[in-house]
């Protein structure tokens, strides 16, 4: 596939905090890629810096296969969707649209159309012409992601585009995520949200202390890092009568745990040996590794700020 | 936990500069400078009044001349009796109406018209007093009483000597003649008055003063000059809070994230400010100009004449680019709207106070009228004055507009050095 975003060796220092220290990154068309990292990590500043928000000491950044740096034409093809809900709030949601619109460059000619359709994308069209302050979080969140991609934007930068909303709303933005990429957008996300980005993105980039540390599809990041083994624990209301069976471990809390390849293919006969050495089981849990074993395996779990 | 949020209220205070400055400078602040306007502390006790008084004299008798020695030779008076003529480098009396035009137009407080033949009727004291007439600026209330005063003050003391004649020449008159021994006391007295070994004394009025008011409303109404001054005054205090109110919408759009999305789209630094600039100027001149249409509507304020409304339209224009350019400072060196609350009320309310917006300038010292120089205040009330106040009525528009030149050329280069400033400060918002 094509990259339409490339990072390479990006550097930045703010006095003496080392911001990037060499982060590369590649966003490939029509792909969703998940920027993930603790807080203080890079992330804002990787994404500033693609947005022409921050100028890199080092390295380089190709929008299309030509730099962003004083490239104003090639800039156009971004859509920025910010953390911040980042509207005008005594104007209303239409004059949002159009206020923004007319800001990343959209044709005077075309911008009722394109007005039109956000206002429908959003599901804000019976309140068009309402001042955005009296706004819910979640219709806030829809416009501000609508104001990022009125241009029509061949890569788009979601930094938390579901902060803070409410689960329905977060599903809705989700869905046009997906719509936008349907129709060939490249998203680029940066996200706390794991479970979801573990969902939604093709790909996930880890970085940490300014380097992506892991990058690729989810199944490669749990093959690289902690394993795609399950891990099957069992509650006894009898323990073994002659030690814990080959295979399993006994947990601190008593519990039996077992790490197996496939659940479905291992999970009966675990069971018969339990029974067979004597134990009465009550209950049992199955622990699918997630991407936030990944993501707590590579950064740890130190606090960072 | 009555301490614990002691504690807190104090940490945070104490970390909060403005919030310092606020409670515990700006009363300072604000106690000196009224002290020193109203005390004349700093200018070597209390104001040293200093009037400019023209005299127009159409008597040219001794009692005339001595009458304006003897004013001259007061200390709060700068008596002129001529003027110089333009482009001949000579001088030449000055006349009724040229005095008149002077104080009309703010060169001198007052001017004093002596009346002929005053000599002749001057100390009868079964005549008519001869009427002096008292041409006054009615902005400066102190110029008519102060010169009225000394006027009469003068006429006792300057020609005691003839005084004395007069008044023995009534006694002989209606008390029959001296007796030897008593006119050989006058023979003696005579002579020690005019030399000033005696001085002269009276009580009651030897001058009638005819006072004047330079413009055309009433002697004693000072109302329209009050209008026009607050008009001015008021106006452009408030113009500098709204634009820089207005102006702190960029640290609300920074703390939104506002202000990143626009400069991550097609807007540079310069053209957001740009645009700002030419909106806060747009709303300040509406301000300004709606301030004005309110004191023509409710308190019949002067100003629709072509020249009067050129003059406006040019003084609010460059006093509205200059408030919007420094708005635009404030906002752009303060780190959040609470810290432009504060640090815009401090430096607004100071400029006011110093510029005249809220005092009066003829009642501060002298070094308190050059200090306005440096305040917005200060050159916008000057140049709306002149418009609503000092117009001559002779001038034409152009020359009226000429007239305002200082104080046009001064507001605009306030409005470009603060907006240059504006535009270096804003480097923090643009490309980290």
């Amino acid at each position: 596939m094509t990259n339409v975003l490339e990072i390479r060796g990006a550097t930045k220092s703010f006095g003496d905090v080392q911001a990037l220290a060499g982060a590369s990154l590649s966003l490939q068309a029509g792909e969703w890629l998940a920027l993930l990292g603790p807080n203080g990590a890079g992330k804002t500043t990787l994404v500033r810096a693609i947005a022409g928000r921050v100028r890199l000491d080092g390295g380089e950044t190709t929008l299309l296969g030509r730099s962003l740096v004083g490239n104003g034409a090639s800039r156009r093809q971004l859509g920025i969707v910010p953390q911040e809900v980042a509207l005008f709030p005594l104007l209303t949601a239409a004059e949002n649209l159009r206020a923004w619109g007319t800001l990343c460059g959209v044709e005077a000619g075309d911008l009722a159309e394109r007005v039109e359709w956000a206002l429908g994308w959003t599901a804000l069209g019976d309140r068009s012409s309402e001042p955005v302050e009296g706004f819910s979080g979640g219709m806030k969140r829809r416009l501000n992601l609508a104001c990022g991609v009125l241009h029509r934007p061949r890569v788009v930068l979601l930094d938390e585009p579901t902060a803070g909303v409410d689960p329905q709303s977060r599903e809705r933005i989700w869905e046009m995520l997906e719509e936008l990429r349907s129709q060939g957008a490249s998203l680029l996300l940066t996200t706390h949200q794991l479970d979801e980005a573990q969902q939604v993105a093709d790909r996930i980039a880890i970085i940490d202390q300014g380097r992506v540390i892991e990058e690729g599809t989810f199944a490669e990041l749990l093959k690289r890092t902690v394993g795609a083994e399950r891990r099957v624990r069992f509650t006894l209301a009898r323990q073994p009568t002659a030690g814990v069976p080959e295979g399993f471990e006994r947990l601190e809390d008593g519990r039996l745990e077992l790490r197996v390849e496939s659940v479905t293919q291992e999970l009966e006969h675990s069971l018969r040996r339990l029974r067979e050495a004597g134990c009465e089981i009550v209950d049992l849990e199955i622990e699918v590794p997630s991407l936030q074993t990944v993501f707590l395996h590579l950064t740890g779990k130190d606090l960072r700020e | 936990m009555i301490t614990t949020l002691l504690s807190i209220g104090w940490i945070s205070l104490k970390r909060d500069r403005v919030a310092l400055l606020l409670t515990f400078v700006l009363p300072i602040v604000f106690f000196s400078i009224f002290a020193v306007i109203f005390s004349g502390a700093g200018g070597g006790g209390a104001k040293e009044i200093d009037l400019r008084v023209l005299v127009v004299d159409l008597d040219q008798s001794e009692v005339s001349r001595a009458l304006v020695a003897k004013l001259a030779s007061q200390e709060v008076l700068t008596v002129s009796m001529t003027r110089e003529v333009a482009d001949q480098g000579t001088e030449e009396p000055w006349t009724r109406e040229s005095a008149h035009q002077a104080v009309r137009q703010g060169e001198a407080d007052a001017a004093l018209v002596l009346p002929p033949a005053m000599g002749e009727t001057f100390g009868d004291f079964g005549g008519e007093a001869p009427e002096v007439e008292l041409i006054y600026d009615a902005s400066n209330p102190m110029a008519q009483f102060t010169v009225s005063g000394l006027l009469q003050a003068a006429s006792f003391q300057s020609s005691p000597q003839v005084l004395m004649k007069k008044g023995l020449g009534m006694l002989e008159k209606f008390g029959g003649r001296l007796t030897p021994e008593q006119q050989q006391a006058v023979d003696f007295a005579v002579p020690a008055l005019e030399s000033g070994e005696l001085s002269g004394a009276g009580a009651g009025g030897l001058l009638q003063i005819k006072p004047t008011a330079a413009h055309d409303e009433s002697d004693d109404d000072q109302g329209p000059m009050i209008i026009s001054y607050y008009a001015a005054g008021i106006g452009v205090m408030f113009l500098l809070f709204s634009m820089t109110g207005a102006a702190g919408g960029l640290l609300e759009e920074q703390e939104r994230g506002t202000l990143e999305r626009v400069l991550s789209s097609n807007v540079s630094m310069g053209m957001l400010l740009g645009s700002r600039w030419m909106f806060f100027s747009a709303l300040g001149l509406v301000q300004v100009l709606l301030m004005f249409v309110w004191g023509w509507g409710v308190f019949g304020l002067e100003i629709w004449s072509v020249k009067r409304m050129s003059g406006l339209l040019a003084m609010s224009v460059v006093t509205a680019a200059a408030a919007a350019s420094f708005g635009l400072v404030l906002a752009a060196a303060c780190r959040s709207r609470a810290q432009l609350g504060g640090l815009s009320t401090i430096v607004v309310l100071v400029m006011s106070a110093v510029g005249g917006s809220m005092v009066p300038r003829f009642v501060m010292p002298d070094f308190m009228g050059t200090a306005a120089k440096f305040t917005i205040n200060g050159w916008a009330l000057d140049g709306f004055l002149k418009v609503l106040w000092y117009e001559d009525p002779a001038a034409t528009t152009i020359e009226a507009l000429w007239g305002l030149a200082p104080e046009l050329a001064v507001l605009s280069a306030l409005a470009v050095a603060f907006f240059v400033a504006a535009r270096r400060l804003a480097r923090r918002w643009e490309v980290a």
